[in-house]
């Protein structure tokens, strides 16, 4: 009864930018009270677009939105809040330096900073939640998953009755997802709250979700109950076409067999005080090392160290037999090449153009004499990284902070494709992209390996790790707990190993859930 | 193969759309404000010198007064626009310019005078590396660090001169002084060679561009314009035009900067370290090597400023150049440079230096009388401000 009468329903949305692009050809969206309502798209379909004109930080170009029955809309961020929409945005936009209270209630016009009926709110709030966080921490103080459950609490705050949650669970651990599941169920049956719940991960959109709305190209290809639905289904309508399965390649896929040569990389007694302890290790060419663990057990520091970007890490990598320099500078002379997880903050110059970014490791091979970059040979390169790559931009003149994640993230692997990098560090390559990219970004590394080069890849998605690797490390506080033959191990394996049995039990609950 | 990408992808109409939006963009306030301003800036100038029957604003003797004054501050802001760009920021320059001038003159007399200027310079040079050494190792906002070596180095001038003004009195050393800084050269001929080749080359690429229907670049109509603009500079100054040596010395210095960034790899991992320090740092530059190796030339650019003050004065008051830092800052910001690093350029600089004492030397032209001054140049600044910031959000969102 609640669908026939959505709380919001869009009536053939469109945006078109100033600049000519369409970003929105026409989208059709209804969400209705008590119901989770999934929205998925591959990176550049339109939801960030679709976002922002449901935030009010953008303005539509075309169509009409229908709330609660009647035409509205707004202007900006405060107005869509007054009319009863509330945004969690992806990268959460939280104050770090002032208290879990004081951000709650940062849009309020309180007078006192402090007051009784204040806290009395804040109770009342978290007891929607069904989850608190003391209200006088600093928001610094918290972790990642604590700060995205504030960033509920306080779109909550503004007394929405449509959340939009934009991947809420993207950059978070397996627990900590489990709690904004139960937030999220908990917010629509109980608090009658509307969900939109957007999100890369198809099993989770199944899992939580009522209804989905599929974007592809600015359009809306698909909407469905979620019963009716598989995760073939829907990864076919995301990316147009059925996904091949990389994991059955993997299956397919011979043992890797160690020659008898030097190994390329040999990691001795590498070790960083307080973040991870002593590894050794030797990898051959053309092996791909994958390195499952959670967010905080030292994966990162571990590739950080190998790169020689943590200076407090001790110990030596070698190269072909040959001693590496600790410092980034060094490692990518020796034949280094590091994705860092985060690409907007660790990747690239948000000022820079494609070209400009692309050649910033390798500037020494495209200039003249070594010292004057040739423009021409750095767009060359780029106008074939994007050819190669299938970025989605129009000419390699645009920036990199007007590319979609996805694309973005091509741009900082495609920049270590034109040298002869022999070792890829690979930190989170797929995090928040979407499957068609994650495809084209998997199936790169088995070629970079088929090339002889060595990968090493971290990645909490195990199944990904399990696709594409020949040996998996899992690493648990800073340990490396086990190693296994990719063809000995399975996912439920190495969730039990990253993250004990806690972990695998809460999984287990939430696959039945 | 390359030359083949290319064209393949000039003949795609998407590419020629945004690069349709870049001359919009290239010739919006954003990028070439400071320019408009200038000339705008000269224009009510002229036409107010004129109409109040003042002395010529635009003779040639006029123009190249307020360049030679100019000069100095030019110089520091060039630097400055460099530790800017790197993601920094530096309040000590005028301090160490006047350190610099106080070690050359309290020097030149016992050891000579280029003895003492190597002194000057190397004594500057050393409080950037310190200025580097603690923001870099130390990890100190450069904003407190430089506040602090600002005071601390003018406090080394007043126990260095004990309260007192300076003076060389060797006269083999004024000699020299008075060659260095107030040496002439007349580039009548100069001016007319080069404008006539840069008009010409810009001419040429404009053709070609044409010709070959490739599209058509803004550094074509630069060098034609600037060509000219040469060209009828040294017409107007009737046979004799005039280069002093600091002029000279601000020119080639703002050319070097200039090639240095614009054509080198130093240049762009410069903007990358100020961009994004973390990025620069993971695809392997030394981001603390650039950083503190851009105080350093801040800091060898005030001392050499320092050098010509002390020249040009053969003097030391030790206050001297006091609250100069602030103008220098002002240039930087009226060319368009950000405070948050990755973004500037020194020729705008060198365009806000010019505009700063535009207004100073039209207002003494004008006699409005220096209270003015302070209010009307502020508000300059922050309307520079207020454009950056607005432009820059307009061109984003489009």
């Amino acid at each position: 009864m609640e669908q026939s009468n959505p709380i919001m329903l869009l009536k053939s949305v469109a945006k078109t930018f100033p600049n000519g692009t369409i970003a929105l050809r026409g989208v059709d969206l209804d969400v209705a009270q008590g119901k989770v309502h999934g929205l998925l798209g591959a990176n550049g379909a339109g939801k960030s677009t679709l976002i922002k004109i449901l935030s009010g930080s953008i303005k539509a170009t075309g169509g009409t939105i229908i709330w609660r029955g009647q035409e509205v809309s707004w202007n900006t961020p405060k107005e869509a809040n007054d009319i009863g929409i509330a945004t969690v945005h992806q990268h959460i936009p939280l104050v770090p330096t002032l208290s879990v209270l004081e951000n709650v209630f940062l849009g309020k016009d309180e007078l006192w900073r402090k007051s009784k009926s204040i806290y009395a709110k804040y109770d009342a709030l978290c007891e929607q939640v069904n989850y608190r966080i003391e209200p006088n921490v600093l928001v610094s103080e918290l972790s990642i998953g604590a700060r995205q459950m504030l960033a509920i609490i306080q779109a909550l705050a503004t007394g929405a009755d449509l959340i939009v949650l934009d991947e809420p669970t993207a950059s978070l651990a397996a627990e900590e997802r489990e709690l904004v599941y139960s937030v999220v169920r908990r917010l629509s049956k109980v608090e009658n709250k509307a969900i939109l719940f957007v999100s890369h991960f198809l099993d989770e959109v199944l899992s939580l979700t009522d209804q989905v709305t599929i974007l592809r190209d600015g359009q809306a290809v698909l909407r469905a109950e979620t019963s009716q639905l598989d995760e073939d289904t829907l990864a076919e309508a995301i990316v147009g076409k059925a996904i091949a399965k990389l994991e059955h390649e993997a299956e397919e896929r011979e043992s890797f067999v160690r020659g008898d040569d030097e190994p390329r990389l040999s990691i001795r007694n590498l070790r960083s005080e307080g973040k991870f302890a002593s590894v050794d290790l030797e990898v051959a060419k053309g092996e791909v090392i994958g390195i499952a663990g959670l967010l905080g057990s030292g994966r990162s520091e571990f590739l950080h160290a190998i790169y020689g970007a943590d200076p407090q890490a001790k110990g030596e990598v070698l190269l072909d037999g040959k001693l590496v320099p600790r410092s980034p500078g060094g490692s990518v002379e020796a034949g280094m090449g590091l994705v860092p997880e985060d690409r907007l903050e660790q990747g690239l110059v948000p000022d820079f153009e494609i070209w400009r970014n692309l050649t910033l490791p390798i500037l020494d091979r495209v200039s003249a004499g070594g010292f004057f970059p040739i423009a021409k040979r750095e767009f060359g390169l780029a106008v074939e990284a994007i050819k190669k790559l299938g970025i989605k931009a129009d000419s390699p003149e645009i920036l990199v902070s007007e590319l979609s994640g996805g694309n973005a993230q091509k741009v900082t692997i495609a920049r270590w494709l034109f040298t002869d990098v022999k070792v890829f560090l690979l930190d989170e390559p797929t995090a928040g992209i979407d499957i068609g990219a994650k495809t084209d970004i998997l199936r790169l590394v088995r070629e970079l390996a088929a090339e002889g080069r060595t990968v090493i890849i971290v990645s909490s998605e195990f199944e990904e790790l399990l696709a594409v690797s020949d040996r998996i490390l899992a690493m648990r506080d800073g340990t490396i707990v086990a190693e296994r033959n990719v063809h000995e191990t399975s996912e439920h394996d190495l969730l039990l190993l990253c993250s004990g049995e806690a972990a695998a039990t809460s999984n287990e609950a939430y696959e039945n859930a | 193969m390359v030359a083949k990408n290319m064209t393949q992808n000039n003949e795609t109409p998407k590419l020629a759309q945004t690069a349709a939006i870049n001359w919009r963009k290239t010739f919006g306030l954003r990028e070439m404000g400071v320019y408009y301003a200038l000339v705008m800036l000269i224009a009510v100038l002229a036409v107010a010198t004129t109409y109040l029957g003042k002395s010529n604003y635009l003779s040639v003797m006029n123009l190249s007064n307020v360049v030679y004054q100019s000069s100095l501050i030019a110089i520091m802001a060039v630097a400055m626009t460099v530790v800017l760009i790197s993601g920094n920021f530096d309040l000590s320059v005028a301090s160490v310019a006047a350190l610099s001038a106080v070690m050359l003159i309290g020097n030149a007399d016992t050891i000579g005078y280029w003895p003492a200027v190597g002194l000057a310079l190397a004594v500057g040079m050393s409080m950037g590396l310190l200025n580097g050494v603690i923001v870099q190792y130390v990890g100190i906002n450069a904003f407190i660090v430089t506040l602090g070596t600002m005071t601390a180095v003018r406090g080394l001038v007043l126990i260095y001169t004990d309260g007192r003004s300076l003076s060389v009195r060797d006269p083999n050393v004024i000699e020299t002084m008075r060659a260095f800084e107030g040496g002439k050269h007349d580039i009548y001929w100069l001016a007319i060679a080069l404008g006539a080749v840069l008009a010409l080359w810009g001419i040429y690429q404009l053709i070609s561009a044409r010709s070959k229907g490739q599209p058509l670049r803004p550094g074509y109509i630069g060098k034609l314009l600037s060509g000219l603009a040469m060209i009828f500079i040294a017409y107007a100054s009737g046979g004799e035009l005039i280069l002093r040596n600091p002029v000279l010395f601000m020119g080639l210095f703002t050319a070097v900067v200039w090639s240095v960034l614009t054509y080198t790899n130093v240049g762009r991992r410069l903007y990358a370290v100020g961009g994004n320090p973390e990025a620069a740092r993971l695809s392997g530059i030394n981001v603390t090597r650039y950083k503190l190796m851009s105080f350093v030339l801040c800091s060898g650019a005030a001392a050499f400023a320092g050098v010509l003050f002390a020249s040009r004065l053969r003097s030391i008051n030790p206050a001297g150049l006091q609250g100069a830092e602030l103008t220098v800052i002002a240039a930087a910001i009226l060319g368009g440079t950000s405070l948050f690093g990755g973004a500037g350029s020194v020729i705008k600089t060198l365009a806000g230096a010019l505009l700063l004492y535009s207004l100073t030397n039209g207002f003494n032209i004008l006699n409005l009388g220096a209270n003015y001054q302070g209010l009307i140049e502020g508000i300059v600044v922050v309307t520079a401000a207020a454009i950056y910031t607005v432009g820059g959000g307009v061109s984003r969102k489009s």
